[in-house]
């Protein structure tokens, strides 16, 4: 069975080398490549490729930092592809299968295959080191802005996806809820909702057990019984 | 006797006495004391030790006086004078005084009146002091007529007092008038005398000091700019020919700590540059580290190359540099000449000199080679991310369009010659250009349509000279930290446009993402330090930048370019 896998790299030619190169080895079934970290991010989510094929330098962000978007069980093996190793080794034994560098030679490729294969193979999952996110990539227009996790009041999710929210802006992101809870600060205050505690205005107690959070700019977001306990013992009440 | 003969007679003998006191004087100007003397600058720590010797030179004028009724004609008066119009009515007063009392003890019908006069002349020689330094007019203080006119005046008061005070009266006007002319002639013409061996040997140690001077300050002048260029073999001759020309010594030699490294004058025939060091003084000088001096006289410096070596004398000064001991400086005369003091003292203070010279051309050579050093690490950090991408870019070109990767391989191979053969300081901008471009080409088939670019240069400006290296950095720059970071279209603009004042050089991207590197980089750091070097310290690199729009680098050049 072929492996699935993703290419992820700016440069267009380097894109093209490296599909050319997997398809040589005709081990791979290329699922897609893309050029920047949020079109990775998506194309992850809804095609959950087995491996990544990933360029380290890249616009905005980087490949390291992609990583620490992608949701854990959907985590799929990576593999590093640089100009220059000036990352020491020793990072990307940590964080990665393997890695290649450009140009890639096609026997050293093979390798990589064999190794990946044989991972595959065993059933074992990726379990990389993440690091905390410290800022969100989110789409605006044709632009991606980068919000700094203090900015955020509370992050929602809806049919419409994720939406990152400040006191003033509303941003659409493909990092996933479930990742932010685990690698940021923020709190969870209900099933749909992340909140960020230094944006915590005022909690509204309401019956049954249910309460609301008034933000510093005004906006009410509801917090569920499950969650109200930690809320409140985060808040030393 | 006839009063004129005797008057004569008393001329004479004063004359001779004063001859004696010229002998003094003329021992005093010989004395250290006397080396340190500076008429303008008289402070109180002196003014003990010139009453003192004052009060001993006119002491001296009453013991070698001649008895004459009951008095004594004397040239006591000289010393009193002097120390008033020299140091003030203060030292004149005390000196009067003192020699004053001492006549006083000796007794006779003019005691009195006579202590009086010496005491009123003193005072009279400070009135002139002050009058002269009210004036301005200290440089004649040692004028010998005013030391002649005052004494002059001083003597006749000197009449007038002894005809008031002392009784009786005639006697008085008997004695005047014997010793009048005389005295009056005789102090006044041995304080002239006296103020202008002074005056002389003043002169003498002034202009002494003036051509020493002179001379080390010629030293300094030619060594420093040969010493500029670094010190070796080269360097340390033609030192070594300055010293010797300037000193007149005999020969001169610089050694390293083992060897000769210069020798310059008598005896070159047989002590030759490169030779071990021989001489046992200079070898003393060395392991002692201190200055060994062979005079000549009593210790000979002996040759142990050469039998007919005509050189007898020597000093060796130790050569140190940062308090280290690098080598030493010789001065040689030969055996029939006497090896002078004013050369030993100046073979001592140029070695001082030469010192701080090599120092300062130490630091301003590791200087440049840290700003070459510098230039030779930006260089080699431009190149692995550029290759690999650069090559990984034609590698995957080559599959489609061979023709195309050819054309990139002759840019890669081009740029790369550029930046190892670039060794020199400055380049034409028309070079530089031609660096950038090949860069350029590459970096575009790598971004394809993510990168822009827009060339806007003035033909004119193609000569113009720059320092060597100047665009390629900040080029990279714009695309490595503003369109490689970007998501969007990029634009890099270069411009070269000629001002009123100046050449700029614009260089601009649109990542504005320069905040985030927050200031200049290594690379533009060196640009800069170089621009400012090589063409002026008002020249230089500017940044500004929006952020997410854009940044621009601009660098301002002479209109005319840079010179060597």
């Amino acid at each position: 069975m072929k492996i699935r896998a993703l290419i992820i790299d700016d440069e267009l030619h380097a894109r093209e080398e490296m599909e050319a190169l997997l398809g040589e080895t005709g081990a791979i079934d290329l699922l897609g490549s893309c050029g920047n970290g949020i079109e990775a991010l998506q194309l992850i989510n809804r095609l959950r490729p087995e491996v990544l094929f990933l360029d380290i330098q890249m616009p905005v962000i980087d490949g390291f930092e992609l990583l620490n978007m992608i949701n854990q069980e959907i985590m799929p093996h990576v593999v590093f592809v640089t100009a220059y190793d000036q990352y020491s080794l020793k990072a990307f034994e940590e964080k990665t299968l393997d890695y290649l560098l450009k140009p890639v030679d096609s026997r050293r490729l093979t390798l990589t295959i064999d190794k990946l294969r044989k991972t595959i193979g065993e059933n074992r999952p990726p379990n990389y080191e993440t690091e905390a996110i410290r800022r969100i990539p989110c789409l605006l227009g044709n632009r991606i802005k980068l919000i700094q996790l203090g900015d955020i009041e509370y992050i929602s999710t809806g049919p419409a996806g994720v939406h990152a929210v400040t006191a003033t802006d509303e941003y659409f992101t493909e990092v996933t809820l479930k990742v932010l809870e685990e690698r940021t600060a923020l709190l969870r205050c209900h099933k749909q909702y992340l909140i960020n505690i230094d944006s915590i205005n005022e909690i509204v107690l309401l019956e049954a057990g249910l309460a609301k959070i008034r933000t510093h700019s005004g906006k009410f977001i509801p917090v569920s019984r499950r969650y109200l306990k930690i809320i409140k013992k985060k808040l030393l009440i | 006797m006839d009063l004129l003969t005797f008057s004569l007679n008393n001329i004479f003998a004063l004359l001779q006495q004063m001859s004696v006191f010229l002998v003094i004087a003329y021992l005093f100007t010989k004395s250290p004391f006397f080396k340190t003397f500076h008429i303008h600058t008289l402070n109180w720590r002196q003014l003990p030790f010139l009453y003192c010797i004052f009060t001993v030179f006119s002491i001296l004028g009453t013991y070698f006086g001649l008895p004459i009724n009951d008095a004594i004609a004397n040239t006591r008066a000289i010393g009193a004078v002097l120390a008033g119009i020299i140091g003030g009515p203060l030292l004149g007063g005390a000196v009067g005084f003192t020699a004053g009392l001492h006549r006083f003890s000796l007794g006779g019908f003019t005691a009195f009146s006579c202590g009086l006069s010496t005491t009123t002349e003193g005072l009279l020689g400070g009135l002139v002091h002050i009058l002269l330094v009210r004036r301005y007019q200290q440089h004649r203080l040692l004028c010998p007529w005013v030391a002649f006119f005052t004494t002059l005046v001083a003597e006749i008061t000197q009449m007038v007092i002894i005809l008031i005070f002392a009784q009786p009266f005639d006697d008085a006007l008997a004695l005047v008038r014997i010793i009048a002319l005389p005295m009056i002639l005789a102090n006044s013409t041995g304080a002239a005398i006296f103020v202008s061996i002074i005056r002389d040997q003043r002169k003498m140690y002034d202009e002494l000091s003036v051509t020493f001077s002179a001379k080390a300050l010629k030293m300094a002048e030619k060594t420093i700019a040969i010493l500029s260029r670094g010190f070796d073999m080269e360097t340390a001759r033609e030192v070594a020919s300055v010293i010797r020309e300037e000193t007149g010594v005999g020969a001169v030699a610089i050694t390293d700590k083992e060897k000769v490294l210069a020798f310059v004058g008598e005896g070159d025939d047989h002590h030759l540059v490169g030779y071990t060091i021989t001489s046992s003084e200079t070898l003393q000088a060395i392991r002692e580290d201190r200055i060994v001096y062979a005079d000549g006289g009593e210790k000979k410096w002996r040759c142990n190359r050469s039998e007919n070596c005509p050189l007898g004398s020597v000093l060796c000064v130790p050569l140190r540099v940062d308090n280290e001991l690098v080598g030493t400086i010789n001065l040689f005369e030969p055996k029939n000449k006497l090896f002078l003091v004013t050369n030993k003292t100046l073979g001592e203070g140029i070695t001082k000199l030469l010192s701080d010279q090599i120092l300062y051309s130490r630091y301003v050579e590791q200087k440049t080679l840290l700003t070459r050093a510098e230039l030779k690490l930006a260089q080699a950090q431009v190149n692995p991310h550029f290759l690999f991408n650069a090559l990984n870019t034609i590698i995957a070109i080559t599959r489609k369009d061979a023709d195309r990767a050819r054309d990139l391989l002759m840019h890669l191979s081009n740029f790369f010659r550029k930046n190892l053969k670039r060794t020199g300081d400055l380049a034409t901008l028309e070079e530089e250009l031609n660096h950038v471009q090949s860069y350029l080409v590459i970096e575009k088939a790598r971004f394809e349509d993510k990168l822009q670019l827009e060339i806007d240069i003035d033909p004119t400006l193609l000569s113009l000279k720059l320092p060597v290296f100047t665009l390629q950095p900040i080029v990279e720059n714009a695309i490595k930290h503003g369109i490689s970071n970007m998501l969007g279209q990029g634009l890099v603009r270069l411009s070269a446009k000629r001002e009123p004042e100046c050449v700029r050089i614009v260089v601009e991207d649109n990542g504005g993402n320069f905040e985030e590197r927050g200031k200049k980089g290594l690379g533009m750091s060196i640009v800069e330090k170089r621009i400012k070097n090589l063409c002026g310290e008002q020249h230089g690199v500017t940044i500004s930048f929006v952020p997410q729009e854009r940044t621009t680098i601009e660098i301002t050049l002479p209109a005319k370019g840079c010179s060597e």
